[in-house]
């Protein structure tokens, strides 16, 4: 039912390589001197082994590190030194603290147009598709006027002194 | 690429103006530019819709081959249909704005940012009224309201303004929830976004659960935006709560928007599953009817009851999607339900729009929207409660005012179909119309001929029509007039006919 | 077992569900609106899901158009629950120093 698809421009989309192509699967490079069980028996411990050693390796690194710190370093407690840090100040007062509402504002900036930046990534994905079929300044004019309109949101914003810290 | 740039201008117009609004408020110029441009603007977007929708017999403008212009694979159409709706919207929104003037600017915040809002609304709507695509409609439809969950809680200081901007988002964001998972099911089981793709697919596909629950969750969606009853008890806090103009802006555009996206939705991508649709617009629309009417009759505030008025009206709208119950429809009798429903979206713009213009009108003098305040009102202002009879009684659909032509294409269109259901549910409208006669004619009543209240200093408000703000009165004419001439000429709204040729066509 | 895209659906139906009780059983305007954002969540898995399995990637395409249309509705909520409770609570705001932004 999908023949006859009536979206050129997603269609365009789809087709660009290796945005969708699944990886070919283990099955692939299977030896043929060898049993089915046994390939794949083989593969399954295989990849076991891998994560193993890796594991294995990472662990004996922590390890290291944390026992040549021990062997090298003075051994000296006092109360100050178990206090929880915190950016070096004495803390004070409880975990659950009030924040400044400016944070807010300006997280809530933050957020928008962090977020309006995902419609970047499938364009700039898609952009050399388009820049081959000739429709590259096309394409790159829409995106100056998108970011313009987003640049302009920003003046907008500093303009009324959203971003002042006062 | 080639881009039929006539086709996308009252978009692209309508769009510089939202910016140039915007850049206009950072300038150290008088404030109330910001609305002369949107004006400006809402006028501008107006002249290609126009020039599009007589192409024919202009030298200029190319005709496409087809009635209709697709842009972008299907996803955004230029038809009649959608022209008519942008001029609605447009228009709309220009009263809208008039109707804020005033309003806003006593109130002496956030002018600038409230006619951005207002305009970035009404663009989503113009959206809106081309899209046939799922995820282009629920963007355009998010446009709509997003803007105007902000503008319910303009008035920043009243709790009530709060609490209606609250109730407003937390339901909006709900039923878009509601609406999108409902969409998704359907992208799921057909593997098409655009209209004419769901409904190639279904028709090969054939129906299954997941189809139908996408489908009902998706028109439920729809449901909450129309404030269909049962999914209606946040219309009236919110319509009660938030500045008069954006309620006359809720009831008018931003619901006209939801019934937008039901009639292309059903009569367009679900056109193969009127066995799933039809019966639940039928108890939406006699719900509605029902339910808003009679809670409407036991108001005292003249927002609240225009609040459940407006429910009652969008079950008015509603009917001519039951007529598709019945199996036996003919497509000339669905094409007719279509005209009677997008017949009854143009006049209840005018007409709502035009009680919201009296309301504020009043309400601006009188520091009251009590309906026992207004007794005696056209004894010290007579002209106010000359429109005020005016409007009202179009919404009661007394002859020879614009309401009553569309209750009659309603009635038609709905009798014309050789059902018990078309006709049970005619039965319900016919006996609710009874009821809010009852209702608007209470208000006419006590304009006209109740004593003035002794709280009322009717001495001091004697010259009230002079009173009225240029801006208001510009609306009140505008709004008069077209009740009028929609009434008496009603002819002018045939020629929409063919718009449901050009939608519904394939029946 | 694998796991196939029905999983992810009926996850995603799980998921909306549980979004939905969130809304009709919590009062807190911001836990209701977590609930509405979970159920967002539900909606772009099934778009995802649909997408895979059919293989277009209009699917995906359409779970950036909804995660910005609810960023941008997270960013109106948000600033009208704070208008909210800067309204509600005007007896503790003097104890909240930093509340006076």
């Amino acid at each position: 039912m999908c023949q006859s698809r009536a979206v050129p421009l997603l269609a365009l989309a789809a087709q660009t390589p290796n945005l969708y192509s699944p990886r070919p699967g283990p099955q692939a490079a299977s030896a043929s001197h060898k049993g089915f069980f046994e390939t794949v028996l083989d593969q399954y411990f295989g990849d076991y082994i891998t994560v193993a050693a890796f594991l294995g390796m990472g662990a004996l690194l922590v390890a290291g590190a944390v026992l040549a710190s021990a062997a090298l370093r003075p051994n000296n407690p006092t109360a100050v030194k178990s206090q929880s840090y915190e950016c070096g100040i004495d803390p004070v007062g409880g975990g659950w603290s009030q924040t400044q509402i400016r944070y807010y504002i300006f997280a809530l900036l933050f957020l928008i147009f962090d977020v309006e930046a995902v419609f970047i990534f499938p364009w700039a994905v898609g952009l050399e598709t388009f820049s081959d079929l000739g429709m590259g300044v096309f394409v790159l004019v829409e995106m100056v006027i998108f970011i313009g309109i987003l640049v302009l949101g920003l003046v907008y914003a500093v303009r009324k002194g959203v971003l002042r810290w006062e | 690429m080639n881009v039929d740039y006539h086709a996308l201008a009252p978009e692209i117009i309508l769009g510089i103006t939202v910016l140039a609004v915007l850049v206009v408020d950072l300038l150290r110029i008088p404030k109330y530019w910001t609305a002369v441009i949107g004006l400006v603007g809402l006028f501008a977007a107006f002249v290609p819709v126009l020039t599009l929708g007589f192409c024919e017999s202009l030298d200029f403008c190319t005709e496409p081959e087809t009635a209709q212009r697709v842009l972008f694979g299907g996803s955004f159409v230029v038809d009649t249909f959608s022209l008519v709706l942008k001029g609605l919207f447009l228009g709309a929104t220009a009263v809208a704005l008039l109707l804020s003037v005033g309003y806003i600017e006593e109130d002496r915040y956030w002018q600038g940012e409230f006619y951005f809002l207002m305009l970035c609304s009404a663009l989503g709507a113009v959206v809106l009224a081309s899209s046939r695509d799922l995820v282009t409609l629920f963007v355009a439809l998010e446009l709509v309201t997003g803007p105007t969950f902000l503008m319910a809680g303009w008035r920043k200081g009243d709790p009530r303004s709060n609490e209606a901007a609250l109730k407003y988002f937390i339901i909006g964001v709900l039923s878009a929830a509601i609406l999108l998972f409902g969409m998704s099911l359907v992208y799921g089981y057909t593997g098409e976004l655009t209209f004419g793709g769901i409904r190639a697919a279904t028709a090969a596909l054939g129906d299954s659960a997941l189809l139908t629950i996408g489908v009902i969750l998706t028109l439920l969606g729809f449901a909450f935006k129309v404030s269909a009853v049962p999914f209606h008890f946040w219309t009236p806090d919110t319509y009660q709560g938030a500045p008069i103009p954006v309620t006359a802006y809720l009831s008018v555009v931003s619901k006209t928007a939801g019934f937008v996206g039901l009639l292309t939705l059903s009569y367009q991508a679900f056109a193969e599953l009127r066995d799933v649709w039809g019966p639940l617009l039928w108890i939406l629309a006699a719900l509605s009817m029902t339910v808003g009417n009679l809670i409407a009759v036991r108001q005292d505030d003249i927002v609240r009851l225009l609040g459940y008025s407006s429910i009652a009206q969008g079950g008015f709208i509603l009917v001519p999607f039951g007529a598709a119950v019945a199996g036996n429809v003919t497509g000339d009798q669905l094409e007719q339900a279509f005209f009677a429903t997008v017949t009854y979206l143009l006049i209840y713009a005018v007409m709502n729009m035009g009680a919201f213009a009296v309301v504020i009108a009043g309400a601006n003098r009188l520091k009251s929207t009590l309906i026992a305040d207004w007794g005696g009102l056209s004894s010290y202002a007579p002209g106010l409660a000359g429109l005020l009879a005016l409007f009202f009684a179009s919404l009661a659909g007394i002859p020879p005012i614009a309401g009553w032509f569309a209750k009659l294409v309603m009635f038609s269109s709905v009798l014309g179909v050789d059902s018990g259901w078309a006709t049970a549910l005619a039965v319900i409208a016919v006996l609710n119309s009874v009821v809010a006669f009852y209702y608007y004619a209470k208000v006419i009543k006590s304009a006209w001929f109740d004593q003035v209240p002794d709280t009322i200093p009717a001495a001091e408000l004697r010259g009230m029509g002079r009173a009225v703000a240029p801006s208001l009165q510009f609306a009140l004419v505008l709004t008069a007039v077209g009740v009028l001439v929609l009434g008496i000429f009603p002819n002018l709204i045939a020629d929409v006919g063919d718009v449901a040729k050009t939608v519904a066509a394939g029946f | 077992m694998t796991v196939t895209p029905g999983w992810y659906m009926a996850l995603a139906a799980v998921l909306f569900v549980i979004g939905a009780t969130g809304i009709l059983v919590r009062r807190n305007a911001l836990v209701m609106f977590m609930s509405i954002e979970l159920m967002l969540n539900a909606v772009n898995l099934t778009f995802v899901a649909a997408g895979r399995q059919i293989g277009l990637i209009e699917g995906q395409l359409s779970v950036l158009f909804v995660m910005v249309v609810a960023a941008a509705e997270v960013t109106v909520g948000l600033a009208i629950i704070v208008a909210v409770f800067r309204r509600r609570s005007t007896a503790s705001v003097d104890e909240l120093a930093g509340m006076r932004g």
